[in-house]
């Protein structure tokens, strides 16, 4: 252990009694809506089960076996994975012109940053059914006005179309989170840097090309983290508003599609391995963030 | 006052406040048992009152009626409740889940119970379609509730104005009339397409035109059946609907947005939806609107339609007196004047033929004659093994690998056959699944 940083954190906590008594009600609530659902997740993966639980085989591997060679799980995991890509280009690639142009501003700072954060006060099915309405074909204002430029536009019959609306919908929700780390990022640069390009004759968008945004790359790091982890598994919300998973299985992306296996199908076996899927993919990309992110983001600028 | 003395006093003071809340008349307390329920809207508020009825017309008993959100959100909420030992008495399943809560070993038929305690019920009267879908071997397993078919409603004023006094009664006639109102600019979309149309348009397709669904009686005879409807005239269905959806006859709402808002504001002229719209569409409707049977196939003889919606279920696991207030209730469902009383405030059928004659002798149907229509459909021939009903294992499940692949039509990645063949495939599998779990249980 190094020797300097522990000895800080030791000082505070000299008695363990205190940190453990602080942690207990988190530690509790882990217990109970994390540890013990997922442990029992883990159970009924290995069994077909009917759902009232009173008739159950041990079935091994099967659920898992089964999904493997399911063409809709593969389908499933490309449409997420083309999802959270596109999401989190979008997502990041918007909040950094935001945070960036919001960071020049300098009359009405503070109502630019209001209402750019304002998606995220918005419930997720608030949020898709506003953007569910907007682009639907029959009524929707904005589809007219694609209608009207010759784009044939029509989300409840094209997949592509359908996949667009949802990242959009998320994209929209999310920027306010992504914003606000860059924005963050941008005033910690330190203003001896910028003023020292400036003398140099570097215009701003030099500036924060060639400072600014290497300055960032930490932070973008761990956003692009975050945004996969949102993409995985916080977008139920807005997908089952927005599309419900269709057209023909286009956005039923993997997190949706557990619900639908079980909570409307009820085919609790398959549910719960592909949570169990779904959670080893947490765990490697928790660990992904600690071993190769937390160790560039230099936090003393 | 020392310490003890009060400690003593709060003792006695709790004791005996608890002694006296055990000794009231255990008798005076009416049995409280929860119903769960799926009704929303104004139909949340019609079953309020059908309780408060229930509840005004006796002291023995007090039903409780809790909305639980959707009829998934039901099903969920009681199997959760089950394994928890804490269900309620009743709950409303929809009628997908029919195999599901037979074969759960979680509930007890209601034809039993009723019988049990006294009840004199007449089970034979009850309306053929709806009995036979809720009974196992010649037993009603649960009570009929809200029940409905699927039938064609019209914009009246569309149908005029492009020459037509209503609806043809065979498909290529009526496919003709809606193509006639489409070139003639009468109407945006000649149809509509509603959330649950593989009810409406698959399913019922079959049975009224005498169709094979599924081999074994469409699994009233066994859980090895195995879906064949990709071998019939579901597949030109299936077509038809594309062909409607590519020319711009049939529009698909999508999210944000309920079918039904595009056919009572005008803008499509017509809607294959349930009988139970009726409140809704009556409602909101700013248009002149008519309905009529579902059509047929040309030169087919068309045969009775199956019914959609739910019933209520009793779960294990109650104490003797809530049974006893459980089978009072259900009783009183089952009367003609609460039949006839809830048809009038809702649009569902009646589920006996008593219900039915009183509703007709006291005119009813005469001043709502859309209203009578599901019940005719629903009883128009006899019965065939085709017609009666569905009883498919996961069948939710098997309808959503379906719906999946009849979008692969409409984005027109696959041909209808092969989207049928598909479908079929994948349904066949979640009917093995469901077999090897309940072996020789049926």
């Amino acid at each position: 252990m190094a020797k300097p940083e522990a000895g800080l954190k030791r000082a505070h906590f000299k008695d363990v009694r205190l940190p453990v008594l602080l942690l207990l009600p988190q530690l509790a609530i882990l217990l109970f809506f994390f540890f013990i659902p997922s442990f029992r997740a883990l159970g009924q993966a290995f069994f077909l089960s009917d759902p009232f639980g009173n008739t159950v085989h041990f079935v091994g591997l099967d659920n898992f076996a089964q999904l493997l060679q399911s063409d809709t799980y593969h389908e499933s995991v490309k449409a997420t994975v083309v999802f959270t890509i596109l999401q989190n280009l979008l997502t990041i690639a918007v909040a950094l012109v935001l945070a960036f142009a919001s960071d020049r501003v300098i009359r009405g700072r503070g109502i630019y940053k209001a209402i750019i954060l304002l998606p995220y006060a918005i419930a997720p099915v608030i949020a898709g059914i506003l953007w569910a309405f907007l682009f639907n074909p029959a009524v929707g204002p904005l589809a007219h006005v694609l209608h009207a430029i010759g784009f044939a536009w029509d989300p409840n019959r094209v997949g592509s179309d359908a996949m667009i609306l949802v990242i959009l919908a998320a994209s929209w929700k999310h920027v306010c989170y992504d914003y606000i780390f860059l924005l963050a990022g941008l005033l910690a640069v330190p203003s001896s840097l910028l003023e020292a390009a400036a003398v140099d004759g570097a215009g701003p968008l030099k500036r924060f090309f060639s400072i600014g945004l290497p300055l960032l790359m930490p932070t973008m790091f761990f956003l692009a983290v975050m945004n996969f982890v949102y993409g995985f598994f916080e977008i139920f919300a807005i997908v089952d508003a927005v599309t419900q998973g269709g057209p023909a299985g286009a956005t039923n992306v993997l997190v949706f599609k557990v619900y639908v296996d079980g909570f409307i199908n009820l085919d609790l076996g398959s549910s719960a391995a592909q949570s169990v899927i779904l959670m080893i993919f947490a765990l490697f990309m928790t660990l992904l963030q600690f071993r190769y992110v937390e160790r560039r983001v230099s936090y003393d600028v | 006052m020392n310490l003890d003395r009060r400690s003593t006093l709060a003792t006695l003071a709790i004791s005996s406040a608890l002694w006296l809340a055990s000794a009231m008349p255990a008798a005076a307390q009416p049995v409280q048992i929860q119903w769960w329920h799926a009704m929303g809207g104004a139909l949340g508020e019609r079953v309020d009152e059908l309780v408060k009825n229930f509840n005004a017309s006796q002291q023995k008993y007090v039903v409780v009626a809790v909305n639980k959100g959707n009829y998934d959100e039901v099903i969920n909420g009681t199997i959760a409740a089950y394994r928890a030992k804490r269900a309620p008495a009743l709950v409303q399943i929809y009628e997908r889940g029919f195999m599901t809560m037979l074969l759960s070993d979680a509930t007890m038929p209601v034809q039993d119970l009723l019988d049990q305690r006294g009840y004199k019920v007449e089970w034979a009267d009850f309306v053929k379609p709806v009995a036979g879908f809720y009974s196992y071997k010649g037993k009603l397993m649960t009570m009929p509730f809200n029940s409905s078919s699927p039938i064609l409603w019209y914009n009246k004023a569309h149908f005029e104005k492009a020459g037509f006094a209503k609806p043809a009664e065979t498909w290529q006639a009526l496919e003709k009339q809606l193509y006639a109102i489409k070139q003639k600019g009468i109407s945006a979309c000649g149809s509509v397409l509603a959330g649950d149309y593989h009810w409406s348009l698959l399913e019922n397709y079959s049975a009224i035109n005498d169709l094979p669904y599924a081999t074994k009686a469409n699994g009233y005879q066994g859980l090895d059946t195995e879906f064949v409807y990709n071998k019939t005239s579901v597949v030109s269905q299936v077509g038809r609907i594309k062909k409607w959806i590519d020319d711009g006859v049939m529009q698909i709402a999508g999210q944000g947005l309920s079918p039904e808002q595009l056919f009572t504001s005008g803008k499509c002229s017509t809607f294959f939806a349930s009988t139970a719209a009726h409140s809704g569409i009556e409602r909101e409707a700013k248009i002149d609107w008519s309905a009529t049977y579902l059509p047929w196939e040309e030169g087919k003889q068309p045969k009775n339609s199956t019914i959609g919606g739910a019933s209520l279920w009793v779960m294990k696991g109650q104490k003797p007196a809530e049974y006893e207030a459980a089978a009072a209730f259900l009783d009183y469902l089952a009367k003609p004047e609460t039949q006839v009383w809830w048809l009038k405030a809702t649009g569902y059928v009646p589920l006996t033929n008593k219900a039915y004659e009183m509703a007709k002798s006291q005119g009813y149907y005469k001043e709502h004659p859309t209203r009578e229509i599901a019940i005719l459909q629903l009883t128009r021939g006899t019965p065939t093994a085709n017609s009666t009903g569905f009883h498919f294992g996961n069948f939710t499940q098997t309808m959503m690998a379906q719906r999946d692949e009849f979008e692969n039509v409409v984005a027109g990645k696959k041909t209808p056959q092969v989207a049928m063949d598909d479908a079929v495939k994948r349904g066949n599998e979640i009917l093995r699944q469901y077999e090897k779990l309940n072996k020789g249980r049926y």
